[in-house]
């Protein structure tokens, strides 16, 4: 059914990464877990399957002592995430 | 030790649970719906404070309306209120510390609009000293005339229509004010003040309180 989707952005949580990242430059790990209501070790793991996919930059820092996390999405990111939309919206309007 | 074991097994097993949770299998419209979802988060929660907006603008008009007052009043003391903008620039740097304290975002013209409002803050100061240096009069439609370029850029760029007619206004109230005699030119400066920043920065704080309710 959604053969030629990206395998790596079709799930449900690596979208919703990838869709806060492509919004804004950069976000904190704290950010996308209160926004995709995952668990910690949950985003975590998708976190790192995208940027072994190259798509996110990951920068790890400390902020007022707390280690600090933040994400960004990289160039190859916003193209991957450009063509899932395209194929999206082509696979929608042939349906209808 | 087995206790130990049972746990990281069943937590382990709860984790996959969920893994697979968030891995299930999304139809188009489910997709197209999440992704919409997700950038008008994003989009709600990047939101200005207002709070630079509404001290820069109450300043300038506290300044200006006593400057008004003071050409009738003539205290020499009152003359020292144009010092008050330096003092704000303290708030200023208290308000942005606090910010990006507090900011888990970033958005994509963050640096570009930093970079326009402090290149205003230096011409602002630079063009002080030159209208001292020169004892340049009638100067409130120069300092209109800067005033305009950031909040018009912002206003523009950011979609946000009281900002860029407070731009706007801020050009106009630079013509109208060579037609102008002092002491009147300075409330061109309150207007200017109140339509370019205090208004909109009362705007802003609204949305931004607003939506950090309905992020409670």
């Amino acid at each position: 059914m959604f053969k030629d989707l990206n395998p790596i952005l079709h799930s449900q949580l690596r979208l919703a990464i990838v869709s806060i990242l492509i919004s804004v430059q950069e976000a904190e790990f704290t950010y996308l877990r209160e926004k995709t209501e995952a668990t910690a070790g949950n985003l975590s793991v998708q976190i790192n399957k995208l940027k072994e996919a190259g798509y996110i930059d990951v920068a790890k820092a400390f902020k007022d002592n707390y280690p600090q996390t933040v994400c960004k999405i990289t160039s190859l990111g916003v193209k991957a995430f450009e063509e899932y939309v395209k194929d999206l919206q082509s696979y929608l309007n042939i349906k209808k | 030790m087995r206790f130990a074991t049972g746990v990281a097994n069943l937590l382990s097993s709860r984790f996959i649970e969920k893994n697979m949770e968030q891995e299930k299998e999304l139809t188009g419209q489910e997709s197209l719906e999440l992704i919409s979802r997700m950038i008008s988060k994003a989009k709600r929660d990047y939101q200005d404070t207002g709070l630079s907006a509404l001290l820069w603008g109450g300043v300038i008009t506290i300044c200006s309306l006593v400057s008004f007052a003071n050409a009738y009043i003539k205290n020499p003391a009152l003359e020292y209120i144009w010092y008050l903008p330096v003092a704000a620039v303290a708030g200023q740097v208290y308000i942005s510390i606090r910010e990006s304290k507090r900011r888990k975002l970033k958005g994509h013209d963050d640096n570009m609009m930093g970079g326009i409002w402090i290149s205003f803050g230096i011409a602002i100061f630079m063009l002080s000293y030159f209208v001292n240096r020169y004892h340049l009069d009638q100067s409130a439609g120069l300092f209109l005339t800067l005033y305009g370029i950031p909040t018009f850029t912002t206003g523009y760029a950011r979609h946000f229509r009281p900002m860029l007619f407070g731009g706007l206004a801020c050009w106009v109230f630079a013509i109208l004010s060579s037609f102008t005699p002092y002491p009147y030119i300075l409330l061109y400066l309150t207007a200017a003040a109140q339509l370019a920043w205090f208004i909109p920065g009362l705007i802003l704080r609204k949305r931004y309180l607003k939506a950090n309710k309905k992020n409670v």
